[in-house]
């Protein structure tokens, strides 16, 4: 053997077995070489496993770098040199609350039921100029990558470091590029300037859904014609799931220059592209879209005198003509319990604007709202004006005066009917303005039982909905809810209720410390659920030091 | 922190606690911690914890000890919510000092046993019944290394017994029950870290391993013998630690004959005791020790930690080595605040053996403080030689300190960078650290790793760790001022 026995030899004999195979060694490999003679003689088990220990103590101490370019360690490889020093990080103090409140002290990573007050913090992180300080960005990339709901809160904290960290890993990639797809502001793949560059057309060809999305929705914003071109040059070979991902991004810079490819996709194949055309449309001021509907839903209801006083006239619509299935009114009630006249009728009135009854009958809203429906179809009208609320926006004023007069005449009864059919207070009430939904919540906490059960799973989610930081009105009528709790033995259905959202969304930056009152009421209350309290009070003294560190 | 919970009541118990809310009037003075915790009580209690022990008082009623509420204030100071004060509470003060008069009183009784003098000569007949021991141990295991080849690796690991001479039927499993009952426990907890890789051996898994990959946690994260040989198969990582430890039994054989230093070294290999008084009495280092890296051991079934500390004017390294204790705390409670980026002026005391590394903490010349980021000493090539140097003198090494500046890379990028024939030989599946010099090395594959990435930004950034012979473990990132632990 002229080069001398390898490990590799070793390994070979020792795992069939020196007693089957036999074993001597007269010459080693490598830097062992000089001590071949140090291995036992007499016993060729002894003499392998002296052979491999030299072996493996010179594999050991030798071992080598691997070469690698210079530049690898100056960043050419994992990108362009990083590390902006303009952007202002979390300082660490904040970055140990933020981890804290998020529960990502204990465990790694942020918990998913933490999502919306990591959420509120990070607004707070970005409102302050700030950016997510290094050690924190992988937690927040994962968070997103697994949380849909946290990306909008996440992305802009991620400054440029986080950017090209996000870049460096494909889930993560994913979860930054379809945030950006979904926003407004600057952002998704490069280009500017009007028109196509090259690199866009070669994602445009090659990219995936997301990808494409994003493209689509950056380029809508600087030069809406040429996106709407882009996606029109194409449309035919796309798959209908395609279709209907990418022709919702002209709500990007959407204009009546897209009607009459909007109305072409009413007659798409595929019902998601129709849904979204009609979208669209619904949009468009002026668009012949809202004009046939305008058009069914004047034949439907008009204001009469009756008996000295006026009421409203209903003519239930028939069966709808092709013309109207093509602009989106089903034949058949998909919603049990409500017939098919009756979705006729709802469905009408939904595809028009509220602004257009002001117009039409006359009187202010609340006074529309008031007035009695031949037949007892009031309800039925109702039903079509509350979808007509949340799906067309307007003037501010205006939609808010509906809203609040369509409240106001519910407030007394219960409406039992299926989801789809009734569009549900808080979702209504979603349409005001915050502070007259915070003062209606305000209204609503101040009246409601402690212990109504089913009163206060509604009523807890609409002050939910609520965003964060509340109004002091309505921080203050939490705090009373739970004030007028302390005495019972068991926490009641509402504060309970409350207390995750009160945690949550009680101003911590302002002159009234709400962890100090937390921290009063629980020293009141029973011992049984003052665990709860502290808990709440605590989570709203760790924002208040947040806040106050990002100062 | 948690890990000083008797049982898991007390730590969900103690985690509730380790906030800010139920507490009043906390404080922190010198090694004392104490506050107010509202309970179930009319009154509050008092809790003090010294950190110096840890020892606790409560006045609760719990049995359970440390209650969860010394525990919720531990939490809540580490959490540096308890602010530092000059003066202890008063409640706090009397405990300490009744507890101080204590500890004197029963030291003096220690002191006055001692002079009773321990019989010199009982003691040097125990020594020579333990060497004797271990001999003889060690000769039984010298013989079933030799069997093992024998027979070969395969068989050994999965013939039936019956087929098998008695000597080969024991597995490392049952060869590190008899290193234990010959007084070798440090054969005895390589031979347990060895039973995973034989059973592999027994389910039939390939012979070569899936990759560097292969390894990952397991093996890299408990840093014991059986990772040393990271991509290689089962048979030919088995093969190097069964090497390994035959060169202990022959180098054990003719331990009188060994120079000094390796002598240490073969004698701590085994395991032989050294008193933490013997440590102590040895020469004293005086340094500035920087904290560059603390390793969680949790393999074990103690959970420890090795903590490496670094004097930036010698250059010198020292590793402190810590169990938890029956009781929950640390055994050596003066570690337990030493934190990486921290900084103590402090005498060491190094165990014999050679490279000196592990060390025990003699005097204090000061707390911990907050140190300036570490300048890295030397390129890859340099923490290479000082690793070299170190296997020549103590063969059995498996882990060296290491502090380095360097680029992260994720997999498959040092092929990108590495035109032409650099970048050759590099595993496509791994990360690595490329210094300004052209070299890189590869690291240990942890989930952290992706927070070193961002920590660097893709430039170079002062790394700590622990090098093994498959993968760097970087431990310690230094972003800005701020140690970041990985």
């Amino acid at each position: 053997m002229t080069t001398g026995v390898s490990f590799d030899d070793l390994v070979t004999v020792a795992t069939v077995g020196v007693s089957r195979k036999g074993f001597s060694v007269s010459e080693l490999a490598g830097p062992a070489a000089g001590n071949a003679g140090a291995t036992d003689a007499a016993d060729p088990a002894a003499a392998l496993l002296d052979a491999a220990a030299l072996l493996t103590v010179a594999r050991r101490a030798g071992v080598r770098p691997v070469p690698c370019a210079a530049r690898a360690a100056t960043g050419g490889a994992a990108g362009q040199p990083r590390g902006a020093r303009s952007e202002r990080e979390l300082p660490a103090t904040a970055a140990r609350l933020l981890r804290r409140l998020g529960h990502a002290d204990q465990a790694p990573g942020f918990a998913a039921g933490d999502a919306g007050l990591v959420a509120d913090l990070l607004g707070a992180v970005r409102d302050a100029g700030c950016v997510a300080s290094a050690p924190l960005l992988p937690e927040l990339l994962a968070a997103a990558a697994r949380t849909r709901a946290l990306r909008p809160a996440v992305v802009p904290v991620l400054g440029e470091r986080g950017r090209w960290l996000a870049a460096q890993r494909p889930d993560w990639r994913r979860a930054v590029t379809q945030e950006t797809a979904g926003r407004t502001d600057d952002g998704g793949p490069g280009g500017d300037g009007a028109g196509v560059s090259a690199a866009e057309q070669e994602i445009w060809r090659t990219g995936d859904r997301d990808e494409r999305r994003g493209l689509l929705a950056s380029l809508r914003r600087r030069d809406a014609a040429a996106g709407r071109e882009l996606l029109a040059a194409g449309w035919a070979k796309e798959t209908g799931e395609d279709r209907a991902a990418l022709l919702g991004m002209l709500a990007h810079g959407l204009s009546a220059a897209d009607e009459e490819f909007l109305e072409a996709a009413l007659d798409d194949r595929a019902g998601p592209v129709r849904d979204t055309a009609r979208r669209l449309l619904g949009r468009l001021p002026g668009s012949a879209f809202r004009g046939r509907a305008a058009h069914r839903a004047a034949g439907v209801l008009r204001a009469e005198r009756h008996a000295g006083r006026g009421r409203l006239v209903v003519t239930v619509p028939g069966d709808p003509d092709e013309a109207a299935v093509r602009d989106g009114l089903s034949t058949t009630s998909p919603v049990p319990g409500i017939g098919p006249w009756a979705w006729r009728l709802i469905q009408v009135l939904a595809a028009v604007p509220l602004a257009g009854w002001t117009a039409r009958l006359g009187p202010p809203p609340a006074e529309i709202v008031r007035l009695p429906v031949a037949n007892d179809l009031a309800l039925y009208v109702r039903a079509g004006w509350r979808h007509a609320a949340v799906r067309h926006r307007g003037s501010a004023a205006e939609l808010s005066e509906w809203v609040l007069a369509l409240l106001e005449a519910d407030s007394e009864t219960r409406v039992n009917w299926p989801q789809g059919a009734w569009v549900s207070d808080t979702a209504l009430a979603a349409m005001l303005p915050a502070t007259a939904r915070a003062e209606r919540a305000a209204a609503l906490l101040a009246a409601a039982r402690v212990d109504d059960g089913m009163g206060a799973y509604a009523l807890s989610a609409e002050v939910a909905g609520i965003p964060a930081p509340w109004p002091a009105a309505l921080a203050g009528a939490v705090i009373s809810v739970l004030a007028r709790s302390v005495a019972r033995p068991v926490l009641p259905p509402l504060p309970r209720a409350l207390l995750g959202s009160a945690a949550r969304c009680l101003p911590a930056d302002g002159a009234v410390d709400y962890a100090a009152e937390l921290t009063l009421l629980a020293g009141t209350c029973p011992r049984d659920w003052s665990a709860l309290l502290y808990g709440a009070a605590e989570t709203v003294a760790l924002r208040r030091a947040f806040l106050a560190e990002l100062r | 922190m948690l890990a000083l919970a008797p049982d898991d009541s007390s730590r969900r118990a103690a985690a509730t606690l380790g906030r800010p809310a139920p507490w009043d009037g906390t404080g922190a003075a010198g090694d004392l911690v104490w506050g107010l915790c509202a309970g179930s009580a009319k009154n509050p209690y008092q809790v003090i914890v010294e950190l110096d022990g840890p020892a606790f008082k409560c006045s609760c009623p719990s049995r359970k000890f440390p209650c969860k509420h010394a525990l919720g204030l531990l939490l809540l100071w580490s959490a540096g919510t308890v602010p530092d004060l000059r003066e202890p509470s008063d409640y706090a003060r009397a405990w300490h000092e009744s507890r101080r008069e204590k500890a004197e009183r029963a030291s003096a009784a220690a002191d006055a046993a001692g002079a009773g003098q321990k019989d010199t000569a009982a003691a040097a007949r125990r020594a020579a019944e333990r060497a004797q021991r271990a001999a003889s141990g060690l000769d039984d295991l010298q013989e079933w290394l030799r069997d093992q080849v024998r027979v070969g690796l395969a068989a050994a690991a999965t013939a039936p017994a019956a087929s098998q001479a008695a000597a080969t039927v024991a597995g490392p499993a049952d060869m590190a029950a008899r290193m234990v009952d010959a007084q070798a426990p440090g054969v005895a907890g390589t031979l347990r870290g060895l039973s995973g890789l034989a059973r592999s051996a027994a389910l039939g898994l390939p012979v070569r391993a899936a990759g560097g990959a292969g390894v990952r946690g397991a093996g890299t994260d408990q840093a014991g013998p059986a990772a040393a040989d990271g991509a290689a198969g089962w048979p030919a990582r088995l093969l190097a630690e069964y090497a390994m430890l035959h060169l202990l039994t022959r180098a054990h054989e003719r331990l009188d004959a060994l120079p000094d230093g390796l002598a240490a070294v073969v004698r701590s290999r085994v395991g032989y005791p050294v008193s933490r008084d013997d440590v102590l009495a040895r020469p004293a280092v005086t340094g500035r020790w920087l904290v560059t890296a603390v390793r969680e051991l949790t393999d074990g079934t103690v959970p420890g930690r090795r903590i490496w500390l670094r004097d930036d004017g010698t250059g010198q390294w020292a590793m402190l080595l810590t169990y938890a204790a029956p009781g929950g705390a640390w055994q050596d409670p003066r570690t337990a605040r030493l934190r990486p980026g921290t900084e103590v002026h402090a005498d060491l005391h190094y165990y014999p053996g050679q490279p000196p590394l592990r060390a025990v903490p003699g005097s204090r010349h000061g707390e911990p403080v907050a140190a300036k980021p570490p300048a890295a000493p030397d390129g890859l090539d340099g923490m290479l030689a000082g690793w070299a140097d170190g296997v020549a003198r103590d063969p059995w090494l498996t882990y060296w300190p290491a502090l380095l500046t360097g680029t992260p890379l994720p997999p498959g990028r040092l092929a990108e960078a590495g035109a032409g024939p650099a970048g050759c030989g590099a595993d496509p599946r791994r990360w690595y650290l490329a210094d300004q010099e052209g070299n890189a090395l590869p690291l240990a594959d942890r989930e952290s790793l992706w927070t070193l990435l961002a920590v660097s930004g893709g430039q170079p950034v002062t790394v700590a760790g622990e090098w093994h012979p498959d993968g760097l473990a970087v431990l310690t990132a230094w972003h800005g001022d701020e140690a970041v632990t990985l």
